[in-house]
């Protein structure tokens, strides 16, 4: 398959570009995989170009439902950004945002990753000494994280609202600079048509509908498509993980939750870093189209459903008026809600499941699109080994049983 | 708290208000939220302020219309026009802005009226400044007696084109000419339905009146026109067309088009009911039981919003929707059906009849589709040819369908070249999944709603 570059852009000019390439086949299934992974969003996607690329397992199916990224991939805020608490989290994250930095060149597809900066706000003195307590963590960790004035939290981002009277006062933020967005639906064609290039086949339009097990190991799965046989089978399904669970036997210790966001109408650009508040639980960014992606909280209610209440919308917009107050003359356009798959601790699951030959990622709650990389880097390497690796064997889903948790229940702005 | 009504309609024109009608006159309470200023819906606009005069240019089927007002009188109506609605949950929470607040409120019951819109028709030029819909130049002549002083040019297919035609006539406005699209062998595929429309031998009279009031006027009529396209520099100057073997221009200042009317589906879609595509009228209709009761219980949809009927049959259905949302019994309904059967046996004849061209359901690849994102109709087949199975994928692909009209305006067209290009039925492709807000809402409006949540003592 072609090689995306300047040279291609200017051939495929002369001919008026009607001459481009798929990006990737759209093969039948065959009978017998290697590998074969269950769900085409971005999670699993990265996982099967790792397979391929780091461990040169090329005879592996990503089998999707629906299509490619119209899951959470499609539904997210786009934010990228490793500034995480805990040891375990900061190395998978950090590891993702590293894989992030250069992801455009290893996919020869422009993902379009802006390291804009990701910025918290700290609204009272709880917030300031819980942020503070956090950027030391994080730097001990050797991920870049700064604190930044009341007075350069206005230069950074002016159409804040930073005045001490105001109900939402701002005292401070930390910033990583490394952080920023990316666009969601390239990840996955990117990863796609990285994964295809080698030989992996992406089947679409293929649902899951059981799973072969035998003697406590699984053979393959039965799908709308017909049977296929696998030696090993991930899952990487996000907010439907403990469906499948289901199929396969085994309950999974995961709620979901419809985690909801919307979009404003397009406006020039005013806002060159993403703004995170978890006293007001909103995330706001523009997209280089120049709509405000404004991300907000979790329905408290347990849900499969890919529409939120909207209770949780009204609600925070008070807030949001206070903190941006430009953005109250703007138009909600579009409002959605995405599955999140949230565990205990607020920490993904990636590893073995009771069923041998049978491996699970999920669990990665509101931190899905910016842990994709690493996500599936680490999960590639646990299926292609059979065992989990460094960076994945902390996430087990035995860690519920022994008491190892990683809690992450401050790390994003909404509380879930 | 957030305030509770026994039944809430939504769309104040036949279907809303004779709905209203029934509940109330069968002792119900019942709060009407409309989007317009006055009652009367698209086809009665502005009935309670228009003067006779005004009556006489738009004809007697309007002024019918007036028959409808009485409901405004009774007890226990609570009628709210200047209100838009911009989501409706399953749970039967409606949200509306009215005055530029956002409002909530709760029902047991929901009829759901919001009739029909007019059928874009995209054809090369189609948004160029001076093009309109005709529906938006009848808009002008019913609310403020207001048409273009220079002629204008009347172009595409369906009765709602003679209608304005001769209400425009009637008011004194230049016709310059009518360039009809119906291609020439509906002709004869719609006389198999011909019979059964002479059960409705009063609209065929009609039809065939409005013809002959044109034809005396001596406007020029340009029969099985196709291959129209607008051309002008910054506004349309020139439609240029074949008709009758022959390529044709005509200089023109307004252009105004119309290809019928289908149904608005937005808020049921946005409720994820089950739509079913109809064949017959190219497009989609909510699937109801025999009362107008969709799949999600208490809410109903009557009028053209469920399948075009007209406005007489929309009251009907409205009457049919308000008994069974205050309790009638089985047998209440059946004299209503009856009277609904003998309006709808004209139906298949034009449906039939004024089916649009296929240049205007599936335009040709230059043309623009989606107006807000400005995706051309070839872009879409680009889509397909690469991989896109259907209209929710186009989102992504090219953001078609993303704009402030929520899909409105494109919906339709890129269905129908998906399922060309796919060599499918629009059936199978599907539609847009509809985000609310159904309208957009500025974030203050919400902001505002969440204050008067709270408890004020």
């Amino acid at each position: 398959m072609a090689k995306y570059s300047v040279f291609s852009l200017v051939r495929n000019a002369l001919s008026y570009h009607e001459n481009w390439q798929r990006a990737w086949r759209s093969p039948d299934p065959k009978p017998e995989y290697d590998i074969l992974v269950i769900g085409g969003g971005g999670h699993g996607l990265a996982t099967a170009h790792y397979l391929a690329k780091e461990h040169g397992i090329n005879n592996v199916a990503v089998i999707e439902k629906g299509w490619l990224g119209g899951g959470n991939t499609a539904r997210n805020t786009t934010i990228v950004r490793s500034n995480y608490l805990w040891d375990e989290s900061a190395a998978i994250y950090e590891h993702s945002l590293k894989l992030w930095e250069g992801l455009s060149q290893d996919l020869n597809f422009n993902v379009m990753f802006s390291q804009r900066g990701v910025m918290n706000l700290a609204h009272n003195l709880h917030d300031w000494r819980e942020l503070n307590r956090r950027v030391h963590a994080i730097r001990l960790n050797g991920v870049d994280s700064e604190i930044l004035s009341a007075a350069q939290v206005k230069a950074e981002a002016p159409i804040l609202n930073v005045s001490p009277d105001s109900r939402y006062p701002i005292i401070g933020a930390s910033m990583q600079r490394r952080g920023g967005t990316a666009r969601h639906d390239a990840v996955a064609w990117g990863y796609a048509r990285a994964a295809d290039q080698r030989g992996v086949d992406i089947i679409q339009n293929c649902e899951v509908t059981g799973f072969v097990i035998n003697n406590g190991r699984v053979e393959g799965v039965e799908t709308t498509r017909g049977p296929i046989k696998a030696k090993r089978v991930g899952v990487a399904v996000a907010g439907h993980s403990s469906v499948l669970a289901d199929m396969a036997g085994f309950r999974m210790p995961v709620e979901s939750n419809p985690l909801q966001a919307l979009v404003s109408d397009p406006i020039k650009p005013v806002l060159d870093c993403v703004v995170m508040s978890s006293a007001v639980h909103v995330y706001i960014s523009q997209s280089d189209r120049g709509e405000f992606v404004i991300g907000a909280g979790s329905d408290l209610h347990v849900s499969y459903s890919q529409r939120g209440s909207f209770e949780i919308i009204e609600g925070i917009m008070g807030a949001l008026c206070e903190l941006v107050p430009m953005v109250s003359r703007m138009k909600m356009m579009r409002q959605w809600g995405g599955v999140v798959d949230v565990t205990p601790d607020r920490s993904p699951i990636v590893g073995k499941t009771p069923v041998e030959g049978l491996f699970i990622n999920c669990g990665w709650g509101t931190g899905g699109f910016k842990g994709t990389p690493g996500s599936g880097h680490a999960f590639a390497a646990t299926l292609a080994a059979g065992e989990p690796n460094d960076m994945a064997g902390p996430f087990s889903l035995d860690r519920f049983r022994t008491g190892f948790l990683i809690d992450e229940a401050g790390a994003a702005a909404v509380a879930h | 708290m957030v305030e509770h009504v026994p039944l809430l309609i939504v769309g104040g024109g036949p279907a809303g208000l004779a709905a209203a009608d029934t509940a109330l006159a069968r002792g119900g309470k019942v709060m009407l939220l409309d989007e317009q200023p006055g009652p009367g819906g698209q086809i009665y606009r502005n009935i309670s302020d228009t003067d006779e005069d005004r009556r006489k240019i738009l004809g007697p089927d309007y002024a019918q219309g007036t028959s409808l007002l009485g409901v405004l009188e009774r007890d226990g109506l609570r009628y709210r026009p200047g209100t838009t609605v911009w989501e409706v949950t399953p749970e039967r929470t409606v949200y509306y802005t009215e005055g530029g607040q956002a409002r909530v409120v709760t029902a047991d019951r929901i009829i759901l009226a919001t009739g029909a819109m007019e059928r874009p028709m995209p054809f090369p030029g189609w948004t160029l400044p001076g093009v309109m819909t005709c529906g938006a130049a009848q808009i002008m002549l019913k609310a403020g007696g207001i048409f273009a002083a220079e002629g204008a040019v009347l172009a595409g297919s369906g009765p709602l084109l003679l209608l304005i035609a001769t209400q425009m006539l009637a008011a004194g406005a230049r016709i310059e000419a009518i360039v009809e699209t119906t291609p020439a062998r509906n002709y004869m595929t719609a006389l198999a339905y011909l019979p059964r429309a002479l059960r409705a031998a009063d609209y065929l009279r009609k039809g065939i009146a409005m013809t002959a009031t044109l034809r005396r006027a001596g406007i020029p009529w340009y029969k099985g026109a196709h291959g129209l396209q607008a051309l002008g520099a910054d506004r349309v100057e020139v439609l240029r067309f074949t008709a009758g073997g022959k390529p044709r221009e005509l200089a023109c200042k307004l252009l105004l088009l119309h290809q019928g009317v289908v149904p608005n589906v937005q808020i049921t879609r946005s409720l994820w009911l089950d739509h079913d595509w109809d064949a017959m009228q190219r497009a989609w209709r909510p699937r109801l039981d025999e009362w107008g009761e969709t799949g999600l219980a208490g809410i109903f949809v009557a009028g053209d919003g469920a399948g075009i009927v007209g406005a007489k049959a929309s009251a009907i259905q409205g009457r049919l929707a308000a008994l069974r949302a205050t309790d009638a019994s089985a047998g209440e309904g059946a004299p209503l059906r009856r009277a609904l059967s003998r309006e709808l046996a004209i139906r298949p004849f034009l449906d039939r009849l004024y089916r649009p061209a296929m240049e205007f359901l599936r335009p040709g690849d230059g043309t623009i589709v989606c107006r807000c994102e400005e995706v051309a109709a070839g872009q879409i087949r680009e889509h397909v040819r690469i991989g896109c199975l259907g209209p929710n994928q186009t989102k992504a692909y090219s953001r078609a369908g993303m704009g402030p009209c929520q899909g409105r305006v494109c919906g339709l067209s890129v269905s129908e070249i998906i399922a060309g290009a796919r060599g499918v039925s629009p059936g199978e492709v599907g539609y847009y999944r509809i985000r609310p807000p159904i309208k957009p809402v500025t974030i203050s409006e919400l902001a505002a709603l969440a204050e008067e949540d709270e408890p004020t003592g």
